[in-house]
């Protein structure tokens, strides 16, 4: 019987919301400037009638994410690298090592599966970073995608896998390192370029301003390349899936294996 | 004329994985032990969503009106269902194995166990 009363009245709650949100208009009417803003954005996006205004690529989100807002994006990719600086710096000292570990991992069909999907998953991953300034998605959405075979490798092939591939925490902290260097390079080559020559320029600049004529190339061959977006997704991608290897690797260590070297640790 | 039947096909592959989710969702609910619950879910996976994806392919192919783009949709789709195809069966096998090497989830009554007596169990 309680349940039913708690049934009845979350229907008639809801359904008493949903009209007096729609039929009555309760929230007030849509606010003229949210919209505003939106078509500010999405008329900005790509636009060469206006070239001091516009990112010259047509996915509004990367537009905002890497542009409109690019030095908010650089934090967060700063904020991630932090996160795994602090994974490193509680897992230091524990070695990666291989002693003691069998690993078969899971059954020959998971096995086979997960070869034949690893290919494919690189594939889509590269393919989100790559048309990160045309399609929705981006650098983080491909470097989560790629992280993925990291999670695969170490549950079905076991962790021992990692070694065998030629993955070690060194090599992955080295690209990781390698992508955020990428995006400092591109977020200060218009400072740097303009320093040089006497030209004014910005940091993370894209495209023409009003006051100062330098910008990334926006086409190779006729391809739309978008400046430094794609630069920053490529970038971004390295940084973020091979700092997600990383926590993961480190989250794959066996527990006595940690706790036998933290015990030796400790009795320094 | 053919265009026609194909898609009535994509659409009555639709409507069966429509029927078959439903079928594994009770059987989700009903069923006794994780074994049999995992078969459920497997009705569910396979039945309802690699049966409507082929059907969304057929249904996207056969429409002239989407241009060119209904290859690329059907494309899509076929491949999803295809690794869904690959995929599904591997987890859940994966998942029955794990519990039987456990043996965690004990049904009631068992009637035969060839991978314990395999095993010498």
């Amino acid at each position: 019987m309680r349940r039913h009363i708690v049934l009845v009245s979350i229907v008639l709650s809801v359904s008493a919301l949903a009209y007096a949100t729609t039929y009555l208009g309760a929230l007030g009417p849509l606010g003229f400037d949210t919209r505003l803003l939106a078509k500010l954005f999405l008329v900005y996006a790509y636009n060469p009638g206006a070239p001091e205004l516009t990112v010259m690529s047509p996915e509004a989100v990367t537009s905002i994410v890497w542009d409109f807002r690019g030095v908010d994006t650089l934090y967060e990719t700063v904020v991630f690298y932090m996160a795994i600086v602090a994974a490193l710096a509680i897992y230091r000292g524990i070695g990666y090592s291989s002693s003691g570990v069998r690993g078969a991992g899971l059954s020959l069909i998971v096995r086979v599966v997960t070869k034949i999907l690893i290919p494919m998953n690189v594939a889509i991953a590269v393919s989100i970073a790559a048309h990160g300034h045309l399609t929705p998605g981006g650098g983080f959405q491909a470097g989560a995608a790629l992280a993925v075979v990291s999670v695969l490798l170490a549950v079905v092939f076991s962790a021992l896998s990692f070694g065998k591939l030629g993955v070690s925490l060194a090599r992955a902290v080295a690209l990781r390192s390698a992508g955020l260097l990428t995006i400092a390079a591109v977020v200060l080559a218009p400072v740097a370029f303009g320093v040089a020559t006497g030209i004014r320029g910005f940091l993370m600049q894209n495209y023409v301003k009003l006051d100062s004529p330098l910008a990334f190339p926006t086409h190779v061959s006729g391809q739309l390349i978008s400046g430094t977006l794609i630069w920053l997704n490529l970038a971004e991608f390295f940084a973020v899936s091979f700092g997600f290897f990383v926590i993961f690797m480190l989250l794959s260590l066996r527990e006595d294996v940690v706790r036998e070297q933290l015990g030796e640790e400790h009795e320094h | 004329m053919i265009e026609e039947v194909v898609r009535y096909a994509g659409l009555a592959m639709l409507v069966a994985g429509g029927f078959i989710n439903l079928v594994g969702a009770v059987g989700l609910i009903r069923f006794r032990n994780f074994y049999l619950r995992l078969h459920a879910a497997t009705v569910s996976t396979i039945g309802g969503t690699f049966y409507p994806l082929l059907g969304l392919a057929l249904i996207s192919l056969s429409t002239p009106e989407l241009g060119e783009w209904r290859f690329f949709m059907g494309g899509s789709l076929l491949t999803a269902a295809f690794i869904l195809l690959m995929l599904a069966p591997a987890g859940s096998h994966a998942l029955a194995r794990a519990t039987h090497r456990a043996s965690v989830a004990r049904p009631e009554p068992v009637i035969a166990d060839h991978l314990e007596e395999d095993r010498g169990g």
